[in-house]
């Protein structure tokens, strides 16, 4: 009874807090003139203004998942077949692009491709490309897929690696007795992991489809910015929710069919080791291959874009500058994020509990509930929470005129994914170390804090530093709905992007991304130091 | 005094029915052990008396008093004062050994002083009192399964469940576990429900044995009446090697068998078909025996060998010390035989 309770009410409050909101505005969306109308969504179906729009927000979404699967298979696959030097350098390395925020990928490259960007310059020089046509293509769709390319390929690199790694060597041996290498990696390893692959593709597509922050930057002229522009620009909040609705059908339909393909599966794997033998290839060639491919990646997607940042602010002065500029949105910043954090772990941790241990008969149904919210576009989240919240002679003040209001914003985006991650922890506990507590006549808040808290160490931790890496770099949504007073360092730096120059920008840039990685840093080494030595359940 | 009692107890799950309509009883400080094969419901049986899963039908009594009634909980799993072993024993990777042991008797508000006394008792009994600090990570197999044993005893409860504590370590080991887990039964006098797989678990440590077969019982006896009388062919072919042969009835305690005529209890049956039902050491090779057969094939078993014979139309398993060669024939007699 206690736990059935105390996992209703956490399904309640998230399903009233994030659930609410968003039909709100699609009620209201249909509502015009005193009667139900579909005016809106008439006119983005058949304008082909709006048409344009959503074609250029797919075909982003497309070359973005295309660029992605092209980065992230073969470093993947030399990662997890080969051994060649700086191996886990580069593996390490590789991660850093899919924890920062796109959008600070996106202002690095805008450095480098810009009109008087180094690159730009040089390749206009030694290639005589004209520097419009170079600058041209980064503010493109094509240019925002390749940022977003750049964001999303670790996704896949690890999704990859990791079904490498379960294929069983046995399979792959059997192959290689009656024929070569290169048939045996057709015929046998690829048709194996490609339905890992095609669903990390379509998680890549998702992505790609709701992200606000990099066509934003770029000034693109997407689903996510129009959205952005019919309600900010024209306070036109229908036209704006309309707008969504294509948006979240698609990401509902390929989250939907990916639940159903793989059972979840293309999240569970990630964080997790292969367990099998699994087939290791030494060919020279191979590794020669390996290293190159991946010494590329590592100057593209690392080198590059840290080093124009860093070339671009010439003074100790201009990081002092940007910390003046932006003090009040980093203090912010790591107050809200470390506060959202720790809201989004402990809902996520009985909503893990729930959509994983228990027996309810709906569980399976919950989990795709939630889930389906992580598909809900920042910016679409953001115009449920003012709709919702914003009400005559300030009645929820409390709530819209605070903080308040942001941290709910990070329920509703990020609890489906703190929640995905609890659950993949949760089960890795065996169910018998909870029965065990059970038939001692422990009661479950007991079991709960004593048994199975502590056992989920780990995973509260990888939750907590997640979600704030997810809430410390949230643009889309906080953009919309935070208070005076209350910006963010996203914020900040979207607002000095305007009107500042450049080295500021940049300063702010590394500021963000420093954020970011240090409470990885610092988990990193405390799972190495500190919990190896005691917990190996 | 009945510690337990089950009747008739039913499990659905997914629409299939796995356990339908087991009863049995358990006396004061005996230890019964529910033996059977993987999938045939006696870990579900376990766990409905353990209040882990609620039964569809049947009844449960501890100590005489009703638990549950088909789906009607009336003594809860916490009130059931239930000690149970996990087949993986569910030791917690967090907790030293005696932490592990103190979480039961914390939770039943058992002052610390008195905790202490208790925990230094039963690590005394399983002889692991150096070991209270460690971590269960860090013991041996054996020292694990003691520790689960000592964890599930230490609140002295009215009934001990065990899931198949001894079905992830080697035989060696597995034979010295036993014996403990035997000497701290009788010790402690905890009525016990052992659950195996394994029939010489169940042999070595049991009073009764229940076998169970797609979730009913096919027999409930000594260890002795089990082997030697089984009532079923289930029983008789899944607990230890045996020879069934096919046989006629002639009349009242006369059997037809393929070698010849033989008067034996027919279970009050005058005629049809039944089935014979011997060990393979009940079968001596003897040259004064009135049965005959060819050795068709030779398995050396370290201190006897074991034969298939071939003798009017069936082939029969016997054991002997003495080495004969394939091929040779044999005269043989059946000591002891039961009707199926």
């Amino acid at each position: 009874m206690q736990k059935n309770l105390t996992l209703i009410f956490f399904l309640a409050l998230f399903s009233c807090i994030a659930f609410f909101p968003i039909a709100w505005m699609f009620g209201g969306s249909l509502y015009e003139g005193g009667s139900i109308s579909f005016v809106y969504y008439h006119d983005i179906f058949l304008t082909k203004k709006y048409a344009d729009i959503i074609s250029r927000s797919l075909i982003l979404a497309s070359v973005a998942a295309i660029f992605a699967v092209l980065m992230g298979v073969p470093a993947g696959f030399f990662l997890a077949k080969t051994n060649f030097f700086l191996k886990n350098f580069y593996k390490l390395c590789f991660f850093i692009p899919l924890i920062i925020p796109p959008y600070t990928i996106g202002i690095a490259w805008t450095n480098i491709l810009g009109k008087a960007g180094f690159l730009n310059q040089f390749l206009s020089h030694y290639l005589f490309l004209p520097p419009q046509s170079v600058s041209a293509f980064i503010y493109s769709i094509y240019g925002a897929s390749f940022i977003l390319s750049m964001n999303l390929f670790p996704l896949i690199m690890i999704m990859t690696e990791y079904a490498l790694k379960n294929v069983p060597s046995s399979l792959e041996e059997s192959g290689l007795i009656s024929g070569s290498f290169f048939q045996v990696m057709k015929g046998i390893t690829l048709p194996l992991i490609s339905p890992v692959i095609f669903s990390g593709m379509m998680i890549a597509f998702v992505f790609s489809l709701s992200e606000f922050g990099v066509p934003s930057l770029l000034q693109l002229n997407v689903l996510t910015t129009q959205i952005f522009t019919q309600f900010s620009a024209f306070y036109n909040e229908k036209a704006a929710t309309a707008l969504a609705f294509p948006l979240i059908m698609i990401t509902i339909i390929i989250f939907a069919s990916e639940q159903c393909k793989m059972r979840g599966k293309s999240f569970e794997i990630l964080g997790k080791s292969g367990s099998q033998a699994f087939m290791e290839y030494h060919f020279t060639w191979l590794r020669v291959s390996g290293l190159v491919f991946c010494t590329v990646l590592f100057l593209i997607v690392i080198i590059l874009p840290f080093c124009s940042l860093l070339i671009s602010i010439d003074t100790f002065k201009v990081y002092r500058d940007a910390f003046a500029l932006a003090k009040n949105g980093i203090v912010n910043s790591v107050v809200f994020g470390g506060i959202g954090a720790s809201i989004l772990t402990v809902v996520g941790f009985f909503l893990g509990y729930a959509t994983e241990k228990t027996r309810w008969r709906l569980k399976e149904g919950i989990s795709t509930f939630v889930w389906i919210f992580f598909a809900v576009p920042a910016t679409v989240a953001g115009i449920g929470l003012i709709k919702l919240w914003n009400r005559p002679h300030g009645a929820f003040q409390f709530i819209y005129g605070t903080f308040g209001i942001i941290l709910i914003g990070y329920i509703i985006r990020f609890v489906p994914l703190s929640s995905r991650i609890m659950a993949n922890f949760f089960r890795q506990i065996p169910q018998s170390m909870e029965e065990a507590g059970a038939v001692t006549g422990a009661s479950w808040f007991r079991i709960t804090g004593n048994i199975l808290a502590p056992l989920q160490k780990n995973g509260i931790i990888a939750t907590w530093i997640i979600s704030f890496i997810f809430c410390i770099g949230e643009l889309g949504t906080t953009l919309l709905v935070y208070p005076p007073g209350h910006e963010t360092l996203p914020i900040a730096l979207f607002t000095v992007m305007a009107n500042s120059p450049e080295n500021i920008v940049s300063a702010l840039t590394l500021l963000l991304i420093g954020m970011t990685l240090l409470p990885v840093g610092i988990f990193f080494l405390i799972s190495k130091y500190a919990f190896a030595k005691k917990i190996t359940p | 005094m009945k510690s337990l009692q089950v009747k008739q107890l039913v499990k659905t799950f997914d629409k299939k029915e796995i356990v339908k309509g087991i009863s049995f009883e358990i006396e004061k400080g005996q230890l019964l052990t529910l033996l059977g094969p993987s999938g045939c419901g006696k870990t579900t049986t376990l766990r409905m008396i353990a209040g882990i899963e609620i039964p569809d039908r049947g009844e449960i009594l501890i100590d005489e008093k009703l638990a549950s009634s088909d789906k009607k909980i009336y003594i809860s799993q916490k009130e059931r004062h239930i000690g149970m072993v996990f087949q993986d024993l569910a030791l917690w990777p967090h907790m030293t050994v005696y932490e592990n042991i103190e979480f039961g008797l914390k939770s039943n508000g058992i002052r610390r002083d008195e905790r202490r006394k208790k925990i230094e008792e039963v690590l005394q009994c399983i002889n692991m009192q150096k070991y209270a600090r460690a971590y269960p990570q860090t013991l041996s197999g054996g020292q694990k399964q003691l520790v689960a044993i000592a964890r599930s005893i230490v609140t002295r409860p009215r009934l001990l469940l065990m899931d198949e504590p001894l079905s992830n370590i080697d035989v060696k080991l597995r034979q010295d576990i036993r014996q403990e887990i035997k000497r701290i039964q009788q010790e402690t006098n905890i009525t016990t429900l052992y659950v195996t797989h394994d029939q010489e678990d169940a042999f070595f440590l049991s009073n009764r044995i229940a076998v169970i077969n797609e979730g009913k019982i096919e027999q409930i006896g000594s260890p002795e009446e089990i082997y030697f009388s089984p009532e079923s062919l289930f029983v008789a072919q899944f607990v230890g090697e045996s020879n069934c042969i096919d046989v006629k009835i002639t009349g009242k305690d006369r059997l037809l068998t393929p070698w010849g005529g033989y008067v034996h209890p027919t279970n009050k049956l005058t005629t049809g078909t039944a089935k014979i039902f011997f060990r393979p050491h009940q079968v001596k090779i003897d040259p004064d025996g009135r049965c005959e057969g060819k050795i068709v094939k030779r398995d050396f078993m370290g201190e006897w060998f074991r034969y298939h014979v071939s003798s009017s139309g069936v082939e029969i398993v016997l054991y002997d010390e003495n080495n004969y060669d394939v091929g040779k024939y044999v005269k043989f007699s059946i000591n002891k035989m039961v009707t199926i």
